[in-house]
């Protein structure tokens, strides 16, 4: 069994550990299944396996198909992103994102990559930081250093960064010379070993193939001393809370995102997808595994969403 | 480096027989590098210090809060990252585990030490810290891993300091401190301490206000425990009477009164504050005698009034007696 077949099958078994997942049926995965095998056979179970199969929200899919099903996803909602954003959290996301930023300090100088924030929101808040910073310094005593600023948002959809990009120009940010847009994988980064001081994440790595290599690839980029930051939906553990947004999770936002922008599946999927993930231990586990030090999280509105941090020595 | 410290701090106990301070608060201190205290007061059993924990939880947020309508709970992973097939051994996970916090503690005292030089120009500010991350090779994006960050760099320059002073009476400091008297004894101490602060004392109301915000008034108020401790215990203060308290009580404030006078203090080298410190401490010496003079007056009058009411009585039951 090759290690990539491996971590699907640990996180497989882990996700039905915490009972916080519903598996797809035996149908929704049997169009992956070699012809006369039946679905319940151990022979294909095996296969499937070595098929590098991934889930895609509750459904099972090949690895090569996972990023090509989220890229349409991520192309059919980015127009109307913003605003489910606002609907689905009630304006939360803004204090979440505040309260990323918070958390990484930013300050004058900083190389800063952001993966999966096309639409610019960490990117900005990143920037006005850094900004704020400067402005409390004393007497200009760092302002040769604001020079070396530079925040990369790297994200793997164009769709959503031409959203970033254009957000960027309504707000003013054009001008900036030390904002950089960039298409690329989360699980391939195109920049150099220990080159950044900060690596955050916000909503996206629940949607990457291998959560393993993204993480791998943080700790690769970072600089000693960095810190990776990533920002996601999590497990609820409160009881009766748990139940509420259960109901509100799955009848909803699917149904606000009809509504809305027009799209129920994709939105099903964002829904799906948070299940599918690992828990805030499970998930704190793989961050230590890639070697971070200093494995921290912090759960906000519950366990709704978590923020985990990571420090590179 | 860690290994060091510790082997020194083990040696420094042995060696000096300091106890520990018996305020319960300062007894929960995890140990620093310093020996913590040094006397006993009366009936208090030393508590046994625990041992510092492989890897510190993160502190309470304090002013940070989550945002409105963004409760949060914050919680340390220390899971033991074996992965793969061969999963080390309990003790060799811990063994990685310890040595990895010692390297975030070894990372961060250089940090925050290379930190201190750039305070009188950048004050105690994430800015300091950040030229100071700079100055040592790691990135400055590390300061935003240390849990309260100036509260951060002013409590390590306190430790510092008392360390630096500990290091000092043991060096020889202390055979001279023999030859005074009492009160010149606590009054050099006293300004060997202070005068650690005048390189950042245009600098020092910021940390001062820094120690009094509510998430670190706790640990600035042992670390000022700590402090007054070590010099009566310095100053030869073996006493286990209840003038343990007063005593300590008594400094700490001569302590705090001198460190914000030093502030205002225009002087060349700072003289008006010695001078203030040197009279503070007579005057509370002085004090104590009087209030000791006044004791034991107060015990020969009661003695002399008990005897005269119990001789007046003696002869009354005896005339009564057949």
């Amino acid at each position: 069994m090759t290690l990539r077949a491996a971590a699907a099958a640990r996180r497989l078994a882990s996700c039905t550990r915490q009972q916080s997942v519903v598996l797809g049926s035996q149908a929704e995965a049997a169009h992956l299944l070699a012809p006369g095998m039946a679905a319940g056979s151990p022979r294909a179970a095996a296969a499937f396996l070595h098929s590098h199969a991934t889930s895609f929200g509750y459904k099972q899919v090949r690895e090569e198909e996972k990023s090509k099903l989220v890229g349409n996803v991520f192309s059919s909602v980015a127009s109307s992103y913003d605003v489910m954003n606002d609907l689905m959290s009630a304006g939360l996301h803004r204090l979440w994102k505040d309260r990323l930023v918070s958390k990484l300090s930013p300050f004058p100088g900083m190389k800063h990559l952001d993966v999966a924030g096309g639409t610019g929101d960490v990117a900005f808040r990143v920037l006005d930081s850094i900004k704020s910073v400067s402005r409390r310094a004393v007497g200009g005593a760092i302002s040769d250093i604001e020079e070396d600023t530079h925040i990369y948002v790297c994200d793997i959809n164009p769709n959503m960064l031409n959203v970033g990009k254009k957000r960027a120009s309504e707000r003013g940010y054009n001008e900036e010379k030390c904002l950089s847009w960039i298409q690329g994988d989360a699980e391939a980064l195109s920049f150099e070993d220990g080159s950044m001081d900060g690596y955050t994440i916000a909503f996206g790595i629940r949607n990457v193939t291998h959560i393993e290599k993204a993480l791998a690839e943080a700790y690769r980029v970072l600089k000693r001393g960095g810190r990776f930051l990533c920002l996601e939906l999590s497990h609820v553990d409160v009881p009766l809370f748990k139940q509420i947004y259960d109901v509100y999770s799955f009848s909803v936002i699917p149904a606000v995102g009809e509504l809305v922008a027009g799209d129920r599946q994709s939105y099903q999927y964002l829904v799906e997808s948070i299940r599918r993930f690992p828990n805030q231990e499970n998930f704190a586990q793989m961050i230590q595994e890639a070697g971070f030090e200093r494995v921290e999280y912090e759960n906000l509105v519950g366990g709704v969403v978590a923020i985990h941090s990571g420090l590179k020595l | 480096m860690a290994a060091s410290i510790a082997a020194r701090r083990l040696l420094s106990r042995a060696t000096a027989a300091r106890r520990v301070l018996p305020l319960a608060s300062v007894a929960a201190l995890a140990p620093r590098r310093f020996s913590a205290g040094a006397s006993v007061p009366p009936q208090t059993p030393t508590p046994t210090l625990p041992p510092p924990p492989l890897e510190p939880t993160p502190e309470p947020l304090g002013s940070e809060g989550a945002g409105a309508g963004a409760s949060s709970s914050s919680s340390s992973f220390t899971g033991t990252g074996a992965s793969g097939a061969h999963r080390s051994s309990p003790g060799a996970a811990a063994g990685a585990r310890r040595q990895a916090g010692a390297g975030y503690q070894e990372e961060q005292e250089k940090v925050l030490r290379a930190s201190l030089l750039h305070v009188p120009r950048m004050g105690w500010s994430e800015s300091a810290m950040v030229a100071g991350a700079r100055d040592v090779g790691v990135s400055p994006a590390i300061v935003g891993a240390f849990p309260r960050k100036e509260a951060a760099l002013v409590e390590f320059f306190m430790d510092d300091c008392l360390q630096q002073l500990i290091d000092r009476i043991d060096a020889g400091e202390g055979e001279q401190l023999k030859t005074l008297i009492l009160s010149e004894r606590l009054s050099k101490l006293v300004r060997m301490r202070l005068e650690m602060q005048a390189p950042y004392i245009s600098k020092w109301p910021q940390a001062l206000s820094i120690q009094s915000q509510p998430a670190n008034v706790s640990t600035s108020l042992k670390q000022r425990a700590v402090l007054v401790d070590e010099i009566w215990h310095a100053a030869g203060d073996a006493g286990s009477d209840i003038d343990w308290y007063v005593k300590r009580t008594v400094l700490g404030g001569i302590y705090s009164t001198s460190e914000v006078y030093m502030l205002t203090d225009n002087s060349p080298e700072f003289r008006d504050t010695w001078t203030f410190v040197n009279r503070r401490i007579k005057d509370a010496l002085d004090l104590q005698k009087t209030f000791q003079e006044a004791a034991y007056l107060a015990e020969a009058m009661g003695a002399g009034v008990g005897g005269t009411v119990q001789g007046v009585l003696n002869r009354v039951f005896q005339n009564r007696s057949p």
